[in-house]
């Protein structure tokens, strides 16, 4: 597990976080000598955007000890409106571990779809889950909306059943300032793994066992 | 093992022979195809039967009655035949060989060359597709190849052997005839103006290596083989040093009409992978097959650009030296 992903490919590592030198970077480009994953991920522009995004972001994590320093893992987040928890988890985990996180649920609709997915975006099926888990990628699979921003929404056990045997990580984001405004850095809290059934199992009662820890664990964090 | 392989003659049936050649549990290596094998082999024995020729073909196998079938004859549009032509040959290569096979009564274990075609691509359908997702393919060659497996799968149901589905990501390298290849080698290539699919390749070397790990393991049942990694259109057209022409739309149509006038056909399969590009999982395959220094999908990408172009030829100087350099 894990060994594809972190195969180097033009030197760029596809899990790990890099610096990105800037006079090299056009020249790489212009000869297309830069990592694509299978996913359509592009580590070089999400290196190059990173500080950016840091930057409009900022973090304060709490457990960030829960993090895999190298092993696949699911997270489970809360989800406001959409792209604003998951962007927050991205960083948190990028400064605690300087790993690069995959989100789930790019939508299938073109020039957006495309490039959400060259940032880190997976499509919404089970299988491409089960395929990023294998390849020993970070996963975060937002729950469903909550509109105050707060608590575990509901869990999707479809896809929830390619992270059986795998650690599933409840995660609670929140914006820092007052009524929820994102003015001061994100909360970001990261709970205690579950972990249910085998890798590779397809046991429905299972899913659906995990779903509910999973909802009611991202609910506790709150 | 007496082993039959369907589609000898082209540069991959070709490479499965010479590793079938390599092993001492294979006794007897036979091989059909409408054309000569590629290169030479030393113990195996061609049979020059167009696939069409349903009776001579039939009589040929269940003659020889193999113990293993590495069924390579599977026709991929636009390579060496029109796609129409490629359908009927790699269906009644299927239906009559693999039949015959079984008639003879001593066939233990299948091998069948497939594509990842067989997922379709698109709305509704998984990007990285495992062995466990839903077929359901969107172009004439992944039905085509739907069709192949479903028989095999059946075959092997009624005589309880072993029948393995190989789904090849687009096989390439630098002497495979390719319509893909083709296309990128072209000084200007079509590609997508509002976005950058990301495809697979797999080395014409590793598939046949993969279909004779296949069939000396007996796997039974589909496996995706990939190259490591992936390739975007946009950064394979960069890596040749070729020229992009963003295309939208009925755009492609022309291109396809352009592309074909240039010598590079485009079939719908090939227009699918630069639209909306083609990749699975092949995270079972290398945990299943011993499938050890499988070439990454940018390392086939890059070759495909490393066709020799023309050689000199001096009657004074040998070839071997020529092509040295």
């Amino acid at each position: 597990m894990g060994e594809i992903s972190a195969l180097p490919t033009f030197g760029v590592d596809l899990d790990r976080a890099q610096h990105v030198a800037g006079t090299h970077l056009i020249r790489q480009r212009f000869h297309g000598q830069y990592a694509i994953d299978p996913f359509g991920a592009d580590p070089q522009l999400q290196d190059l955007l990173a500080p950016v995004v840091t930057r409009l972001a900022p973090v304060r994590v709490t457990g960030a000890s829960h993090i895999p320093e190298h092993h696949p893992a699911l997270f489970v987040s809360n989800r406001g409106l959409g792209v604003l928890e998951p962007t927050a988890l991205s960083v948190a985990v990028r400064q605690e571990r300087g790993r690069r996180l995959r989100v789930v649920g790019a939508p299938e609709v073109p020039v957006l779809g495309d490039l959400l997915r060259k940032f880190g975006s997976v499509s919404n099926y089970p299988s491409d889950l089960r395929a990023v888990l294998r390849a020993g990628h970070l996963a975060v699979l937002p729950l469903g909306v909550t509109w105050l921003r707060t608590g575990g929404g509901v869990a999707p056990t479809d896809l929830l059943v390619a992270a059986l045997g795998y650690p599933v990580i409840p995660v609670l984001v929140r914006p820092g300032g007052p009524l929820g405004l994102p003015l001061t850095p994100w909360k970001v809290v990261i709970g205690t793994p579950i972990r249910v059934g085998e890798i590779g199992d397809r046991d429905p009662l299972s899913a659906a066992e995990l779903a509910e820890a999973a909802r009611e664990a991202v609910q506790s964090l709150a | 093992m007496r082993v039959l392989i369907t589609g000898m003659g082209g540069e991959f049936g070709t490479r499965i022979a010479q590793l079938l050649e390599a092993r001492r549990d294979v006794t007897e290596i036979v091989g059909v195809d409408f054309v000569p094998p590629r290169r030479r082999l030393r113990r195996s024995e061609f049979r020059r039967i167009d696939p069409r020729d349903r009776e001579k073909l039939s009589a040929f196998v269940e003659e020889f009655a193999p113990t293993a079938v590495a069924h390579a004859g599977v026709y991929e549009p636009g390579s060496r035949l029109s796609p129409r032509m490629a359908a009927q040959y790699t269906e009644s290569s299927g239906v009559v060989a693999l039949g015959a096979a079984a008639r003879a009564g001593q066939l233990e274990r299948v091998v069948v060359r497939s594509a990842i075609s067989v997922y379709g691509r698109g709305r509704g359908r998984p990007g990285v597709p495992d062995e466990d997702a839903p077929v359901a393919p969107t172009t004439p060659f992944g039905r085509s190849l739907l069709a192949l497996e479903s028989l095999a799968a059946d075959l092997g149901r009624r005589n309880d052997i072993p029948v393995a589905a190989l789904r090849m990501a687009t096989i390439a390298g630098s002497h495979m005839p390719s319509p893909l290849g083709r296309v990128l080698r072209l000084p200007a290539v079509p590609v997508p103006a509002l976005a950058d699919p990301v495809f697979q390749l797999v080395h014409a070397d590793d598939a046949a290596r993969a279909m004779v790990a296949a069939l000396v393991a007996g796997f039974d049942g589909p496996l995706n083989i990939v190259g490591p990694g992936a390739a975007s259109v946009w950064q394979a057209v960069a890596l040749g040093s070729r020229i992009p022409i963003p295309m939208t739309g009925p755009a492609w149509r022309v291109a396809a009409y352009a592309a074909e006038l240039a010598g590079a056909p485009m079939p719908p399969h090939v227009t699918e992978l630069l639209t909306k590009g083609s990749a699975a999982d092949g995270s079972r395959a290398l945990e299943t097959l011993d499938l050890s220094g499988i070439r990454s999908t940018r390392d086939v990408c890059t070759e495909l650009y490393e066709w020799a172009t023309v050689m000199a030829l001096r009657p004074d100087v040998p070839i071997a030296e020529v092509s040295r350099g």
